[in-house]
C-alpha cells in the first residue's frame, strides 16, 4: 500500500517537473491557478468549452445532417428493407415520338460543309442557309493551307490546360489579334463558344452581387446566371426604358436597406440568339455609367457580322470597345473555327485566367484552329467587301420576306440571323415586336417572365414550321428550325425558323432562296386558316 | 548542378550518329537548305519544304524491325527550332544510336525511340484479386508542422504587406477597393491567396510553349523584374523533357499516320462544321466517329461534344434533375461539379475512393429519402472518375459495381484520364479490371489526353444517348466538333484498336457487332473510306506497342520513386504519378531545379486549391513517347533534388539509384505488396 502511494507521488512529481520543463508551461500553470482561485466556476466553464471545441473539431462535416431534426433513426434491418424496397426511376425517359422523328430526320452533311454542301441520304447538293458561315470563311483555301502548315509544326491536340503547358504561342497570338481587332487591352480564349459566357459570369459575379439581365438572353447566359448564384433582376427584352426603371428600383432598394456596395452587372446580347434583335449599345453605355454597372455583352452573333469590317456592335455604333467591360464573342461562328473569347481590360482578362472555370479546367483549343481564326481576322480586316456583301444579302432577304404578312420577323434589319415566326392568327396586339403600352404596369423585375406574356402553341407552330423546312429542303435549300431545349429554358421561346445568311452567296441566289421560302411559308401557313 | 548521367554531347556514339545524320545520302536538297537557314528561318517556309520532302510512302510510323532505313533525318531537321545540330540538351538524339537493323520513323523529340522489347508491360488488374488498397503515406510530423508554419508565415507576411502597402502605396490597392461607387471586381480579401501566395510560384505555371507537346516540348524562357507580378518572355526558347502533358499514348505528333489523316481531312472537310449538332452542324464524320467510339468503349452508342469540360457540364443536367441525388467522389473534377450544380439535383459527397464511406452514405440517403419530405429519391447517380488526375488513384470499380447491384443506383464513370491509358486494350478502367463495360450506365471520356485531340464523349445505351442528343445542352446550342479533331480521334482510335480487314457479317446491326467484337479491332466499314493508315497503325501493332510502353513507363517511374524513398500517391499502373512535396516553398524550388538542369525537365507542380492545403505535389504525366532513358533521367534528377529538399520520407525498402536503373525490368514485373 505504502509502496504504491510512494510510487504514485513519485510519478506525480516527475510529471510535474516534466510539465514545468516544457516551454510556456509556467505561464499556463499560473493562469490556471489564479483563475481557479478567483472563480472555480470559471474553470469548469473553460473545461467544458475546451471539450466542446475538441468535439467540434473531431466531428466530420458530412455527419452534420445526421443530427438534424429531420433525421430518422433506423435499425440496420430496417435500412436493409428500405434499400430492398426502393425502386428508382429509369435513368432515361424515352423520347417522345416527335422527338425521335426529329432526331432521325436531322440533315447530315456529307463531306465539307459550306454554302453548297451535299447531304447524306439523298446525296443532293443544297444551298445552305442553316450553318453559321456568315463571312463565308468556311472552306477558304488560304486558311486551309495555313492550318495544314501549322499542323506540321504543332500537331493537333494541345494535350493540356493552359496552366500546364497548354499555352501555345498561337493562342497568345490569337488573343492579341482579337484584342487589336476590337480595340481592347487584352482578350482570353476559351475552347468552346457555348461555355465561354457561362464561365465568364460566375468568374466575376458571386453570391450577393447584382445582375440585371435582359429577359431574352440566350441559354448559355441563363446557365451562367444560375451558376453565379447572384441576385438577378430582369428587364423587358431590349427595352431600355424598362432597364432604367429596374436600375432605379434597385437603387431605391439599396438605399432603403443600406446594403453594402456589391458588384453590379448588366448582361445582354449584341444580336440576340433567340430572335435576332439588336441591343441599343449607346443607351446601354449611358445607363451603365449613370448607375455604375459593369456591362457584359455577348456578341456571339454580332461579332463578325455587323460593322464595316465585322468588329461587331462597337463598330456599328462607333463606340470604343473598351467601354464594354466584358465583351464576349465566338470564334466558332463568324471565323469558322472553334472556341470563344472574352475581351476587356487586362485586369478583367487576368482575373479570368485564374477564375474562369471553363478556362482553367479545360484543355486549350487545338493550335490549327487558333491559326485559322487569326487568319480569319486578318481576312476580315483587309476585306470590308465581305461584310458589305453580307449586309447586301441580308437586305435582299428582308426585302422579300418582310412583305409576307402571315409571319413576323423580330430580327433587326442588319442581323444575318433571321428568325421567322408564325404570326398569331388572332389578336394583333400580341406581336412579339410590339412595345407594351406605356400605360400598363411594368413587369416584375424578380421574375424572368414579362408581364404581358405571349401565348402561343409551341407544338402546332413547330409542326407548321417544320413543314416549311421540309418543303424548302425538297427544293434544294437547307434551312432549319431554331432548336430549343423545351422545358429547360427560363421562359419558352416562340418557335421560329432560323436563317443564317452568308456572304458566300450572290444576290441572285439570295433572291431565289428568299422567294422559295416566302412561297413555301405562304403555302403552308395559308392551309392553317 | 550537372547530372551524373547528363548526356555528354561529345560522346563518341553521339558523333557517329551525328555523322550519319548529316551525311547527305538522303534528302540532300532539304538538308542543305536547312543548313543555310540554321537559326531563324521562317517557320512556315520550313514546314512547307518538309511537306514536300515527306512522300506518302515514308509516312512516319513507329517501327521496330523494318527494312526501310529512314533514319530520322526529318526529325533532326525539325529540331531546328532551337538548337539544331547539337545535342547539348540531351534530348534531340537517342543516347545509343540505332543499329542498322532498326529504323525509327518518328521524330525522337516527339516520340522517343525505344527498341528494347523488355521495356514493355501490360496494364491489367490481375483477375480475381481484390483491388489493392491504395494507402496514402503520411509524412513525418515535423514535415507537416513545418508546412503549416510555412503557410502561417506566408499568410502573416501577406497581411502585413497589405497593411503597410495600403498606407504607404494606396494607389496599388485602388483596384481592390470600392472607389467612386464601383465595387472592386476582386476584393483584396478574395484575391489574397492569388496575390500573396500564388504569385510567388507564378514562374512555375502557364509556360508559353510552342511546337508539339510530345516527348519534349519547347518553352519560351521568361523573366521578371517585379517578383513575378509580370512575367515577360526573353525571346529565348528551351527544349526540355516533357513529363507534364496529357499525352499518354504519344499521339501528340506533327507527323505520322494520324497527322497525315488530319491533313487529308482538312482538304476534304475543311476546319469547321459551322453550327450546332441539331442545327445543321452534323457531318457524316460525326456519325462515323460516334459509332467508332461506341465500339471502342464497348457500349451501344455514343455522342461527341466539342469540349471535354462541356461534356460533363452539359450532359449531367440531361440525366438528373430535381428530386434526384448525385453522389460524387470528393475529388471529382470541377466540370462534374459544374454540371451537377446546373442540373438542380441534390449532391452528397463521399470520401475519396472509400467504398465504405460510399456504402454508409448510400444506406443513409436511401433510408432517409429526400430531405424534409422523406420521399424516396427519384434516382441516385453515383459519379466517379476512372483515374483521378491529381491523385493518380483508380476507382475501385469491382467493389462499386457490387454496391450498384445491391443499392440500385446508376453509375457514371468519368474516364477523362483513364480512357486509352489503362487496360490491356486501352479501353479504360473497365478494361483494366476486366469488367463488362455494359455494367456501367454512363461512360464519359475525353479525347484531349490519350488521343491527342480535343473534346469528349458520352457512351451508353442507345436510348440514353438519344436522350442526351436531344436534351443535353450542347445539341442545340454548342458548336459541333471540328472535322480535323474528329479525324484525329478516328485515326488514333483505329490505330489503337487495329482495323479488321474483313467486314463483319452482321454489319447492318451496329449494336450487335459492337458488343460481339469488344475489345476487338475496328471493322473497316466503320472507318471513312478515304482514311488510309500506314500498315503498322492499321494492324494495331503500333497501338499495342504504345499501350505496353506506357504501362512500363508508368510502373517504372512510380516504383522507382518509391524505391528511392519518395512518397507517391495512387496506383502503380497509373500514368499519373504524384510525388508529394508538402511544403509550399519546395514547389517552386523543385520546379526551377528541374528545368535548370543540363537536360531541362518540365514538370507540373500542383497546390491548393487543386489539392488539399498540406499536400502540395509534383505531378508527372507519363507517355508512351518516353523511353527508359528518359525515366532514368527523371529518377536521377529526383534523386538529387530529393536529397537537397529532404523529400525522401517514404517508408519501405530503398534501393540505390543505380540499382533501380539496372534492375528496372525486374522492378516493374515484381509483385509488390
Amino acid at each position: 500500500m505504502n509502496a504504491t502511494l510512494e510510487y504514485l507521488s513519485y510519478s506525480l512529481e516527475t510529471l510535474e517537473t516534466g510539465f514545468y520543463k516544457l516551454p510556456g508551461s509556467q505561464v499556463l500553470a499560473r493562469y490556471v491557478k489564479s483563475s481557479h482561485q478567483n472563480d472555480p466556476g470559471r474553470t469548469v466553464l473553460e473545461v467544458i468549452l475546451l471539450i466542446f471545441v475538441i468535439r467540434t473539431l473531431l466531428q466530420s462535416r458530412t455527419r452534420a445532417d445526421n443530427s438534424g431534426k429531420h433525421f430518422i433513426q433506423f435499425s440496420e434491418k430496417e435500412i436493409d428493407e428500405l434499400v430492398d424496397e426502393w425502386t428508382p426511376e429509369p435513368l432515361e425517359q424515352p423520347l417522345t415520338e416527335r422527338e425521335s422523328l426529329d432526331l432521325a430526320s436531322l440533315p447530315i452533311i456529307s463531306g465539307a460543309t459550306g454554302p453548297k454542301p451535299k447531304l447524306v441520304g439523298s446525296g443532293k447538293t443544297v444551298m445552305n442557309f442553316a450553318s453559321f458561315n456568315f463571312t463565308g470563311l468556311s472552306g477558304n483555301e488560304h486558311i486551309h493551307q495555313k492550318a495544314t502548315a501549322a499542323l506540321r509544326k504543332y500537331g493537333l491536340g494541345s494535350c493540356g490546360p493552359t496552366g500546364f503547358y497548354g499555352t501555345i504561342d498561337v493562342h497568345t497570338d490569337l488573343e492579341r489579334n482579337i484584342a487589336d481587332f476590337l480595340g481592347t487591352e487584352d482578350s482570353i480564349l476559351y475552347s468552346q463558344a457555348f461555355s465561354t459566357v457561362s464561365s465568364v459570369i460566375p468568374a466575376f459575379s458571386k453570391r450577393g452581387d447584382i445582375i440585371v439581365a435582359d429577359r431574352s438572353v440566350n441559354f448559355a447566359i441563363q446557365k451562367g446566371l444560375q451558376i453565379s448564384r447572384s441576385t438577378i433582376r430582369w428587364f423587358d427584352h431590349n427595352d431600355m426604358k424598362s432597364l432604367e426603371e429596374v436600375l432605379e428600383g434597385i437603387n431605391k432598394e439599396i438605399r432603403k436597406r443600406r446594403s453594402p456596395l456589391t458588384r453590379r452587372f448588366i448582361i445582354t446580347e449584341g444580336i440576340f440568339e433567340r430572335d435576332g434583335s439588336m441591343a441599343d449599345l449607346p443607351k446601354l453605355i449611358e445607363l451603365k455609367y449613370k448607375y455604375k454597372y459593369r456591362l457584359i455583352l455577348d456578341e456571339t452573333f454580332s461579332f463578325g457580322t455587323v460593322g464595316r469590317t465585322g468588329r461587331g456592335l462597337t463598330e456599328l455604333y462607333n463606340v470604343p470597345a473598351s467601354e464594354i467591360d466584358m465583351l464576349i464573342g465566338s470564334v466558332a461562328t463568324s471565323l469558322c473555327s472553334a472556341g470563344g473569347f472574352c475581351a476587356g481590360s487586362s485586369a478583367v482578362v487576368k482575373h479570368q485566367r485564374i477564375n474562369g472555370t471553363a478556362f482553367v479546367f479545360s484543355a486549350s483549343m487545338p493550335a490549327i484552329l487558333s491559326i485559322a481564326a487569326s487568319e480569319g481576322i486578318a481576312i476580315l480586316r483587309d476585306s470590308p467587301s465581305i461584310l458589305s456583301t453580307l449586309q447586301e444579302n441580308v437586305r435582299t432577304f428582308r426585302s422579300i420576306l418582310d412583305k409576307l404578312d402571315c409571319i413576323t420577323i423580330p430580327s433587326h434589319h442588319a442581323s444575318p440571323l433571321i428568325h421567322i415566326q408564325v404570326r398569331s392568327a388572332s389578336a394583333s396586339s400580341l406581336l412579339p415586336t410590339a412595345v407594351p403600352p406605356s400605360a400598363s404596369k411594368p413587369s416584375n423585375p424578380t421574375s424572368a417572365l414579362p408581364r404581358n406574356l405571349q401565348v402561343f402553341d409551341i407544338e402546332a407552330e413547330e409542326r407548321l414550321l417544320q413543314e416549311v423546312v421540309d418543303d424548302v429542303l425538297a427544293q434544294g435549300i437547307l434551312i432549319t428550325r431554331a432548336k430549343r431545349l423545351r422545358g429547360q429554358e427560363i421562359s419558352e421561346v416562340r418557335p421560329s425558323i432560323r436563317l443564317a445568311i452568308s456572304s458566300a452567296f450572290t444576290k441572285k441566289e439570295c433572291e431565289k432562296t428568299a422567294t422559295v421560302i416566302k412561297t413555301s411559308l405562304a403555302k403552308v401557313l395559308s392551309k392553317r386558316r | 548542378m550537372p547530372s551524373p548521367i547528363a548526356i555528354n554531347p561529345v560522346s563518341p556514339s553521339q558523333s557517329i550518329f551525328k555523322k550519319t545524320s548529316k551525311s547527305p545520302s538522303n534528302l540532300p536538297a532539304s538538308a542543305a537548305s536547312y543548313l543555310s537557314a540554321v537559326s531563324q528561318a521562317d517557320a512556315h517556309a520550313r514546314a512547307r519544304s518538309l511537306a514536300n520532302v515527306v512522300t506518302p510512302t515514308s509516312t512516319p510510323a513507329l517501327s521496330m524491325s523494318s527494312s526501310v532505313t529512314v533514319l530520322s533525318e526529318d526529325s533532326i531537321l525539325r529540331e531546328g527550332e532551337v538548337k539544331m545540330y547539337d545535342n547539348d540538351d540531351g534530348l534531340s538524339y537517342p543516347r545509343v544510336p540505332p543499329t542498322s537493323e532498326q529504323s525509327f520513323t518518328t521524330a525522337h523529340s516527339e516520340f522517343g525511340h525505344c527498341a528494347n522489347e523488355e521495356y514493355r508491360f501490360t496494364s491489367q488488374h490481375p483477375v480475381g484479386k481484390p483491388a489493392p488498397h491504395q494507402e496514402e503515406q503520411d509524412p513525418p510530423y515535423y514535415i507537416l508542422l513545418s508546412t503549416y508554419i510555412s503557410f502561417m508565415i506566408l499568410i502573416c507576411l501577406g497581411h502585413l504587406r497589405d497593411f503597410i502597402g495600403k498606407r504607404l502605396k494606396p494607389s496599388a490597392y485602388t483596384h481592390l477597393q470600392p472607389h467612386d461607387g464601383w465595387a472592386p471586381l476582386n476584393s483584396d480579401f478574395d484575391s489574397f491567396y492569388i496575390r500573396r501566395l500564388k504569385v510567388r510560384l507564378d514562374d512555375c505555371f502557364s509556360f508559353p510553349v510552342t511546337g508539339v507537346p510530345g516527348r519534349t516540348i519547347i518553352c519560351y524562357d521568361r523573366d521578371t523584374h517585379d517578383y513575378n507580378v509580370t512575367l515577360h518572355t526573353t525571346g529565348r526558347r528551351t527544349r526540355g523533357l516533357n513529363i507534364s502533358s496529357y499525352n499518354y499514348l504519344g499521339f501528340a505528333q506533327a507527323r505520322g499516320g494520324c497527322a497525315d489523316a488530319v491533313v487529308e481531312s482538312i482538304s476534304r472537310y475543311g476546319l469547321s462544321s459551322c453550327g450546332a449538332r441539331l442545327e445543321a452542324g452534323s457531318l457524316d464524320l460525326h456519325q462515323t466517329a460516334e459509332r467508332l467510339v461506341a465500339q471502342f468503349v464497348g457500349q451501344e452508342d455514343s455522342v461527341i461534344s466539342s469540349m471535354g469540360f462541356a461534356t460533363n457540364s452539359t450532359i449531367i443536367p440531361a440525366l438528373v434533375g430535381k428530386g434526384c441525388l448525385v453522389i460524387s467522389d470528393e475529388f471529382n473534377h470541377a466540370s462534374i461539379r459544374f454540371g451537377v450544380r446546373l442540373s438542380g439535383a441534390s449532391v452528397r459527397t463521399f470520401k475519396h475512393n472509400n467504398v465504405k464511406s460510399l456504402e454508409d452514405l448510400l444506406r443513409e440517403v436511401i433510408s432517409q429519402g429526400q430531405p424534409k419530405t422523406h420521399r424516396p429519391w427519384k434516382k441516385i447517380l453515383v459519379i466517379v472518375e476512372g483515374l483521378y488526375s491529381m491523385e493518380g488513384s483508380m476507382v475501385n470499380l469491382p467493389k462499386v459495381l457490387e454496391l450498384k447491384e445491391k443499392y440500385k443506383f446508376y453509375l457514371f464513370v468519368d474516364e477523362a484520364h483513364s480512357i486509352g491509358a489503362l487496360g490491356p486494350h486501352g479501353r479504360g478502367v473497365t478494361d483494366y479490371f476486366g469488367v463488362n463495360p455494359l455494367s456501367v450506365d454512363v461512360l464519359m471520356g475525353t479525347f484531349t489526353k490519350s488521343f491527342g485531340a480535343a473534346g469528349g464523349y458520352v457512351a451508353g445505351k442507345k436510348s440514353l444517348i438519344d436522350l442526351i442528343r436531344v436534351k443535353g445542352h450542347s445539341g442545340p446550342y454548342a458548336e459541333a466538333m471540328p472535322p480535323p479533331v474528329l479525324t484525329q480521334v478516328i485515326a488514333s482510335m483505329a490505330s489503337i484498336m487495329g482495323v479488321a480487314s474483313e467486314p463483319l457479317k452482321t454489319a447492318n446491326d451496329v449494336t450487335s457487332t459492337a458488343l460481339a467484337s469488344y475489345p476487338g479491332p475496328a471493322p473497316v466499314h466503320m472507318l471513312p473510306s478515304w482514311l488510309d493508315l500506314p500498315p503498322l497503325l492499321k494492324d494495331g501493332s503500333e497501338g499495342q506497342v504504345r499501350l505496353r510502353r506506357l504501362a512500363f513507363n508508368s510502373r517504372y517511374l512510380s516504383r522507382g520513386l518509391k524505391k528511392l524513398g519518395f512518397i507517391t500517391y495512387g496506383s502503380d499502373d497509373s500514368p499519373i504519378v504524384p510525388l508529394m512535396l508538402f511544403n509550399p516553398g519546395k514547389m517552386c524550388v523543385f520546379s526551377r531545379m528541374m528545368r535548370q538542369r543540363a537536360t531541362p525537365i518540365f514538370i507540373v507542380v500542383v497546390a491548393y486549391p487543386a489539392t488539399p492545403l498540406v499536400t502540395s505535389r509534383v505531378r508527372f504525366c507519363l507517355s508512351a513517347a518516353h523511353t527508359k532513358d528518359d525515366i532514368d533521367l527523371i529518377l536521377t534528377a529526383c534523386d538529387e533534388i530529393g536529397d537537397w529538399l529532404d523529400l525522401k520520407q517514404g517508408s519501405g525498402e530503398r534501393w540505390p539509384l543505380q540499382q533501380i536503373m539496372d534492375r528496372a525490368v525486374e522492378l516493374v514485373h515484381m509483385d509488390m505488396d
